[in-house]
C-alpha cells in the first residue's frame, strides 16, 4: 500500500485517490469527473495501442491519457 | 407532444402565463430525447455566432401555461472553458441575445451515474431559479443494482425529481405538472458548505462587484462571484476586468488567495460539491452486489480487446465506406437523372439564349450538384448517429487516441477525418467534438486532404484510360463479379493498386501537415482527454430519424446557397461573350447537312408509299442494332452476333423481292443519308459547344495559363476543366466532355476515354495524355481543395475566412507542385 500514481495500476486493481495534480485545467477537470481524494477507482483496462487508460469511478466509466493519469496520486488497495 | 386544449378553452379566456425553461445536463444522459418528448419535432436552432454552438429552442403546453425549452449544450460543468460550457452558463443567465433569459431549469440527470450528474446541479441550484430533476435512465441503473428512493432524494436536495423514461413517455405528464407548480413558487439558492475564508472572499468579490454594476449595465449574482473566484475566466471576468481596470484585478487576486488559503479553488470546490453530493444520495441511493460483469463490461471486454477490437474496428469502418459507395449511388444517379431531366423539361420548353442556359447549365445544374451529395451525407450520418447512439463513438476515440496523438490530434478527431473520406463536409461538422479549439481546427484543416468521394470520377477516368490493364495473380471470377469479363481479373491489378496509391496521396500530405500545423501556428496546450465511455444502449430510431432530418437540412441550406452562386459564375464565364458569328456560321453548316439530306430524299418523292418503305427498311436496321446490343450480353457472343447479322440479311432479301430491287436500292441510299446527316448534325452540336467555349472568358483564361501549367504536362483545355472544377470538383467530367467536344459525356462512357486516349496536342501530332500527364491530373485533384461547399462549411464552423482561405491557397499550392513533381518524375521513367 506505497503510495504510487494511477498511470501505474494494474489491469483490474482497485486504489484510493490520495491528491489531483497536474496543471489548473487538469487538475480541474479531474475534481469535476469525480476523481477527487478519497474516492476508489478501478483500472478497468488498457487501450490496445498501450494508452489511453479507462478506469472506474463513482459508478461510471472513464478515459484519461496516461501521461494525465500520472497527476493522479493513489494508494492501492488489496 | 404538446399538451391537448382542454375543451371550451379558447371560450373561456384564461389568461395566459409564459415562462421559459432551460434543458441543462451532461453528454449522453438522454437530455435530447427528452426534449423532442416533451416539444415534438417542431423546433428552431439558435445559433450562438462567435463559437459553433448551438441551441435548440421548442415549445409546449401545460394547461394555461405556455412554456418555451431551450435544449443548451451538454456539459458537465458551469466552469468556463469550452464553448460549449460558456453557451451554457451565459444562456442560463440569460447573457445571450439569442435566446431568452430562463426564469425555470429542467436539470436531466442520469440515474446509472448519479454522483457525477448531480455535480452540474449542485452548480445550477446555486443560481435559486426554480427547478426540476428529471432523473433517466433508472432502469440502466437497476441492472447495476442501483435503486434510487426519489422522495427521500428530492427531501434531501429541496428540488422535486421524477423519474421520466422519454422513449417510452413515461413520466413525462409529472415533470410538466411539477414544473408547472414549481414555476408559481420562489425557489431558495442552494448553499454549500465552503470554508469560512472562502465564504468571505466570495461575499467580498460579491460587492466589488456590484460596484462595478454600474459600469457593466446589470448587478452581478452571487453565484457569479463564487464562479469568478473559482474559474478566473469568462466573459463576466473580461468585462469586469474591462470595467474596473487594474484596481480591480489586484484586489480580485488578493480575495482569490485568500479564498483558497494555499489550497487549489478547484479543489475547494469539488470537494465542497461532492461533499454535498455524498449527503445526497446516503439514504436515497441503495446499492445490492450484482454477481457477474454488467453487459456493457462484457461488451467492452470484446470492442477494446487488442485483436478482437480491432478487427471489429476495421469491420465497421470497412462497412461504413462500402455503403457510402454502394448504397449511395443508385440514389445519386437518381438525383443526377432527376436533375436531368427537369433540365431538359424546362429546357425544351425554352427559347435558346443566355436565360436558358443560365437556368438550365447554372441554376438546375448547379442545384445537382448539390443534392447529389445528400445520399451519401445522409448514410454517413445515419452511421454516425447509430454508432454515436450506441456508445461506440467513444470507444472509437478510445482505440484511435494513440495514433492520433502521435500527430498532435486526438482520439475524437478520428471519425471527423474518416467520415471525409467520403465528403469532408459532414468531416468538418463532425468535427465539433473536439474541445480544444486549435487541435478543432487542425482537424478541420486536415479534412479536406481525405479523397473524398466527388475525387472518385476523375480517378475512375483517367485510370482507365492511361494506366495500363495489368496485374499480378490472375484469378477468374464468374461473370457478374469480374470487373472485365473479356479478359484476367487480377488479385491486385496495377490500376487498383494506381487507385488505392491515390487515396495515399492525401494522408501522405496530411501527416506532415498536421505536425507543422500542430508544432506551429496552432501549438496548444495538450488538453486533457478526459472521455466519458458511457453504457452501451439501443438506438432510437425517432431520434436518428430527426438528426438525419436535421443535418441534411442544414447541408442544403448552408452549402446550397453558396455552391449554387459559384455555378452560376462559372457558367456565365464559360458562355459569355456568346459570339453571334459563331453561331450562325454553324448554323449554316446545319442547314447545309438538313439540305444534302431533303436532296437525296426529293428524288424519291414520286414514288408512291416511298415513305412507307422507308420505314420499313428502317425498322429493320433498328432491330438489328437491338439484336446486336442483345448479342453482346449473352454468353456466347459471337454466335448471336452472326444469328443477328444473317436475319438481318434474310430480311433485306425478302424485302428487295417483295418491292423490287429499285425500290430497295433508293430505301437504302435514304436510310443512310438520314444516317450520315443525324451524325453531322451531332458533330456540329459538338464542334459548335466546343468553339463557344474555347472562346469564352473561361476559355481565354485557360490558354492564359497555359504557360504555367505546361511543366504538368497539361494544355489550355485540362487547365480551364481544373480552374472551371474550383467550385465543385465533379464537374470535371462534363466540363472535360464538352472541352474535348463531346455533348454529354459521363464517367462510364466509352467515348470520354476514348477521347482523352486520341486528343492530340494543339499544332501538333504528339497525343496529348501520356500516364504522366493522367498521374499529373489525378495527384492535382487529389491534393486541391476544389469545392466551394467545403470552403463554406469551413468558413460557419471557424466563423472566420482565415481557415478556408488558407485551406484553399496552401492545397492549391501543394496540388500544383505535387502535380509538377509527378509529371516531371514520370515523363523522366518514360510514361
Amino acid at each position: 500500500m506505497t503510495p504510487t500514481v494511477l498511470s501505474t495500476l494494474g489491469v483490474g486493481r482497485k486504489a484510493r485517490v490520495l491528491d489531483v495534480g497536474g496543471d489548473a485545467q487538469l487538475q480541474q477537470r479531474l475534481l469535476e469527473f469525480g476523481i477527487l481524494p478519497g474516492v476508489e477507482v478501478r483500472l478497468v483496462r488498457v487501450a490496445p495501442l498501450g494508452d489511453p487508460i479507462e478506469i472506474e469511478v463513482l459508478g461510471y466509466n472513464l478515459s484519461l491519457r496516461k501521461n494525465e493519469a500520472a497527476h493522479v496520486h493513489i494508494e492501492a488497495l488489496p | 407532444m404538446t399538451e391537448a386544449r382542454p375543451a371550451g378553452e379558447s371560450t373561456r379566456n384564461l389568461r395566459r402565463d409564459k415562462h421559459v425553461v432551460a434543458l441543462l445536463g451532461n453528454p449522453n444522459t438522454g437530455k435530447s430525447t427528452l426534449f423532442t418528448a416533451l416539444t415534438g419535432t417542431r423546433q428552431k436552432i439558435a445559433n450562438y455566432p462567435g463559437v459553433t454552438v448551438e441551441a435548440k429552442v421548442g415549445h409546449m403546453q401545460f394547461e394555461n401555461t405556455e412554456l418555451t425549452v431551450i435544449d443548451l449544450p451538454g456539459t458537465y460543468s458551469l466552469a468556463a472553458r469550452s464553448p460549449d460550457e460558456r453557451v451554457a452558463t451565459e444562456a442560463l443567465l440569460g447573457r445571450l441575445d439569442e435566446t431568452p433569459k430562463p426564469d425555470g431549469v429542467i436539470l436531466v440527470v442520469d440515474a446509472s451515474s448519479l454522483d457525477r450528474n448531480l455535480y452540474l446541479a449542485t452548480q445550477v441550484l446555486e443560481f435559486g431559479l426554480p427547478s426540476v430533476i428529471a432523473l433517466t435512465m433508472v432502469d440502466v441503473a437497476k441492472t447495476r443494482g442501483i435503486s434510487i428512493d426519489l422522495e427521500k432524494l428530492s427531501r434531501a436536495i429541496g428540488c422535486p425529481v421524477v423519474a421520466v423514461n422519454a422513449p417510452a413517455g413515461e413520466g413525462l405528464q409529472e415533470l410538466k405538472a411539477t414544473l408547472h407548480k414549481r414555476l408559481h413558487h420562489p425557489a431558495t439558492p442552494l448553499s454549500l458548505e465552503f470554508p469560512p475564508e472562502f465564504v468571505s472572499a466570495v461575499d467580498a468579490l460579491h460587492l466589488k462587484l456590484a460596484d462595478l454594476g454600474v459600469t457593466l449595465g446589470y448587478t452581478p449574482t452571487r453565484p457569479e462571484a463564487l464562479r469568478l473566484i473559482v474559474d478566473a475566466a469568462g466573459p463576466l471576468f473580461e468585462e469586469a476586468r474591462e470595467a474596473g481596470g487594474n484596481a480591480f484585478e489586484e484586489a480580485f487576486t488578493k480575495l482569490r488567495t485568500q479564498a483558497c488559503g494555499g489550497k487549489s479553488a478547484a479543489l475547494i470546490e469539488a470537494q465542497a460539491r461532492y461533499g454535498r453530493i455524498a449527503a445526497w444520495t446516503r439514504e436515497s441511493r441503495t446499492q445490492t452486489k450484482i454477481e457477474g460483469r454488467t453487459l456493457t463490461d462484457r461488451v467492452d471486454s470484446i470492442l477494446t480487446h487488442r485483436l478482437f477490437g480491432t478487427l471489429v474496428f476495421i469491420l465497421v469502418m470497412g462497412v461504413i465506406f462500402q455503403s457510402i459507395y454502394t448504397w449511395a449511388s443508385p440514389l445519386m444517379d437518381l438525383i443526377e437523372s432527376g436533375t436531368k431531366w427537369v433540365g431538359d423539361l424546362v429546357g425544351s420548353n425554352m427559347a435558346d439564349g443566355p436565360l436558358k442556359g443560365l437556368i438550365v447549365d447554372g441554376v438546375i445544374g448547379g442545384a445537382g450538384g448539390v443534392l447529389v451529395f445528400l445520399p451519401q451525407i445522409l448514410i454517413l450520418f445515419l452511421f454516425i448517429a447509430i454508432l454515436e447512439d450506441l456508445g461506440y463513438m467513444s470507444r472509437a476515440a478510445f482505440l484511435m487516441d494513440r495514433l492520433m496523438s502521435r500527430f498532435g490530434l486526438t482520439g475524437r478527431s478520428f471519425i471527423p477525418l474518416l467520415s471525409s473520406f467520403a465528403c469532408a463536409i459532414p468531416g468538418i461538422m463532425g468535427a465539433r467534438v473536439i474541445e480544444d479549439r486549435n487541435t478543432r481546427l487542425t482537424t478541420i484543416f486536415l479534412a479536406p486532404f481525405m479523397s473524398c468521394s466527388a475525387r472518385l470520377p476523375v480517378y475512375t477516368v483517367m485510370i482507365a484510360a492511361f494506366v495500363p490493364k495489368m496485374g499480378w495473380l490472375p484469378i477468374w471470377l464468374p461473370s457478374p463479379f469480374s470487373t472485365d469479363p473479356g479478359g484476367n481479373t487480377y488479385l491486385i491489378s496495377l490500376q487498383g493498386l494506381t487507385l488505392f496509391a491515390m487515396y495515399w496521396v492525401g494522408v501522405l500530405a496530411a501527416i506532415p501537415t498536421a505536425i507543422v500545423l500542430k508544432k506551429g501556428i496552432l501549438k496548444s496546450k495538450i488538453t486533457p482527454f478526459l472521455l466519458e465511455l458511457p453504457s452501451y444502449k439501443m438506438p432510437r430510431p425517432k431520434a436518428i430519424a430527426l438528426t438525419l432530418f436535421e443535418k441534411g437540412g442544414a447541408f442544403i441550406k448552408r452549402a446550397g446557397t453558396i455552391i449554387l452562386a459559384v455555378s452560376v459564375i462559372v457558367w456565365a464565364l464559360s458562355y459569355f461573350p456568346h459570339s453571334e458569328e459563331i453561331s450562325a456560321k454553324w448554323e449554316k453548316e446545319r442547314e447545309e447537312a438538313n439540305q444534302r439530306y431533303d436532296t437525296i430524299k426529293d428524288m424519291h418523292r414520286m414514288v408512291s408509299n416511298f415513305d412507307k418503305h422507308l420505314a420499313e427498311f428502317n425498322l429493320i436496321d433498328s432491330r438489328y442494332e437491338t439484336a446486336l446490343a442483345e448479342a453482346a450480353t449473352t454468353g456466347d457472343a459471337e454466335a448471336a452476333k452472326a444469328r443477328a447479322e444473317a436475319t438481318k440479311i434474310a430480311a433485306y432479301e425478302a424485302m428487295r423481292k417483295e418491292v423490287g430491287p429499285l425500290l430497295f436500292e433508293a430505301a437504302a441510299n435514304v436510310a443512310a443519308a438520314e444516317k450520315e446527316r443525324d451524325q453531322r448534325l451531332a458533330e456540329i452540336n459538338n464542334e459548335e459547344a466546343g468553339e463557344h467555349l474555347r472562346n469564352s472568358f473561361m476559355g481565354r483564361m485557360g490558354r492564359t495559363i497555359e504557360p504555367a501549367v505546361k511543366p504538368l504536362g497539361w494544355d489550355w483545355r485540362i487547365a480551364m476543366a481544373a480552374i472551371a472544377s474550383f467550385p465543385a470538383r465533379e464537374v470535371v467530367i462534363g466540363t472535360l466532355g464538352t472541352i474535348f467536344n463531346l455533348s454529354d459525356a459521363d464517367e462510364t462512357s466509352e467515348p470520354l476515354r476514348e477521347t482523352l486516349q486520341k486528343a492530340k496536342r494543339e499544332g501538333s501530332d504528339e497525343k496529348l495524355f501520356s500516364l504522366a500527364t493522367g498521374l499529373s491530373v489525378m495527384v492535382f485533384f487529389a491534393l486541391c481543395c476544389q469545392c466551394a461547399a467545403t470552403l463554406a462549411v469551413m468558413r460557419r464552423e471557424t466563423n472566420s475566412w482565415r481557415w478556408p482561405l488558407a485551406s484553399f491557397l496552401y492545397m492549391t499550392t501543394l496540388a500544383y507542385f505535387g502535380a509538377l513533381v509527378t509529371y516531371q518524375v514520370a515523363h523522366a521513367l518514360g510514361g
